[in-house]
């Protein structure tokens, strides 16, 4: 074996011998341990994922500056929504509003809907306050809110990229093709949200 | 250095990294002048803010950042002699955190007086959460001298951090990415934030 393989085997065995004893594998909260609740709420609801993909997706359709503005948006109004359902302040026809999003989101990207950008980010905000509100309704109280708050957040945020990496494809003709039919998709699977389908 | 060595560095490095950060404790033995210069990182809304008020001090132009640092410096300063930390502290942290990344993310190097004023707030703030227990003089001042090096310095390495990856990369996703950033703390933040006021707490 090389010596400089050795030596780089030895340093990251060292690493793992030396490193801090604080992850265990079952930490004692069951599936509720903060972190991996958070990361898990949003994407364990398919409303929310369709909408999360499609407001990555709509912003990588409207290039830049849409395609950071609206995922810079998107979670500080959906964390003023989760507020919102923290302090329990009443929000009218949230579930309504969670698939609507879906539905309204998933037409813009279908028919390449170009709005003026404080447009866009207007209606991006309205239905983030829907999607917060109810995550911030349904965090469960057994957690670390720290932990949560931050896997919550991530998660949303990874579900963004997501939709940008895919939307990217509209540099092509054929990806921009896809990237509508995934718009008609989103659209479709809201209307299934709406009318109690799924 | 050949890069073998810097690989090996590196992992020594992560290797002899501590274990649990603890609100007072960080590292057995280590007491305080250094407890205290660990101190300003060593809780959420702490770190929370100190993040965003780097990222919204490296948001601004770099001969802008004089005012930000004395701004701080001379807050921070001032609350280590506002007496013990009051209750309301970690949701006052909480709600600057949130405030300090919300400017950094919707409009970062503008609306320069907002930021300078929010950037002084946290430094009162990191100020007052770094008071230490009540103990003998000279060993408060030690503690206090370290959270006043340990939050400057802080706010220094997290602005000069931030100039460094923009000057090393120049693309555009780098500043895009330091604002979704901002925003994911901010987030973050204010959910923390409502957490501490919801019915059940």
């Amino acid at each position: 074996m090389p010596a400089r393989t050795l030596a780089l085997l030895l340093a990251l065995a060292l690493d793992c011998l030396a490193a801090p004893q604080v992850a265990l594998a079952h930490s004692g909260d069951g599936y509720g341990g903060g972190f991996v609740a958070g990361v898990t709420h949003p994407i364990l609801g398919w409303d929310h994922v369709a909408a999360m993909v499609a407001v990555g997706l709509w912003g990588a359709f409207l290039g830049a500056p849409a395609i950071w503005i609206l995922p810079v948006v998107f979670p500080l109004v959906m964390a003023f929504g989760a507020v919102l359902g923290i302090l329990g302040i009443p929000v009218p026809a949230v579930e309504t509003g969670i698939a609507l999003s879906a539905v309204v989101l998933g037409l813009m990207i279908v028919f390449a809907v170009r709005p003026p950008l404080w447009v866009a980010a207007v209606i991006v905000g309205a239905f983030a306050i829907f999607h917060g509100y109810a995550h911030g309704t349904e965090l469960p109280a057994t957690v670390n809110a720290f932990a949560y708050a931050v896997g919550f957040v991530i998660s949303t945020g990874l579900l963004h990229l997501i939709g940008i990496a895919f939307g990217l494809l509209v540099k092509w003709p054929a990806g921009r093709l896809a990237v509508r039919g995934a718009g008609g998709v989103i659209s479709l699977a809201g209307v299934a949200f709406l009318t109690g389908a799924v | 250095m050949t890069p073998l060595l810097r690989v090996g560095a590196a992992a020594l490095a992560v290797a002899l990294c501590a274990g649990p950060a603890m609100a007072h404790a960080p590292i057995p033995g280590i007491k305080g002048f250094y407890i205290g210069a660990l101190h300003p990182f060593s809780t959420p809304p702490q770190a929370l803010m100190m993040l965003g008020a780097g990222l919204l001090v490296a948001g601004h132009a770099v001969y802008r950042a004089k005012f930000f640092f004395a701004g701080f410096a001379l807050t921070s300063l001032l609350g280590l002699f506002t007496g013990q930390p009051p209750a309301w502290l970690d949701t006052a942290m909480y709600a600057a955190a949130a405030l300090v990344c919300a400017l950094a993310a919707l409009l970062p190097g503008r609306v320069l007086p907002g930021a300078t004023l929010l950037t002084a707030l946290c430094g009162l703030l990191i100020g007052m959460a770094s008071v230490p227990d009540p103990g003998p003089a000279r060993d408060m001042a030690f503690t206090m001298s370290g959270a006043l090096f340990g939050a400057n310095l802080g706010l220094l390495y997290i602005w000069g951090g931030t100039l460094f990856l923009k000057e090393r990369i120049p693309q555009d996703w780098l500043a895009i990415g330091l604002r979704i950033l901002a925003a994911w703390i901010g987030a973050i933040a204010l959910l923390m934030l409502a957490l501490a006021y919801a019915p059940a707490a």
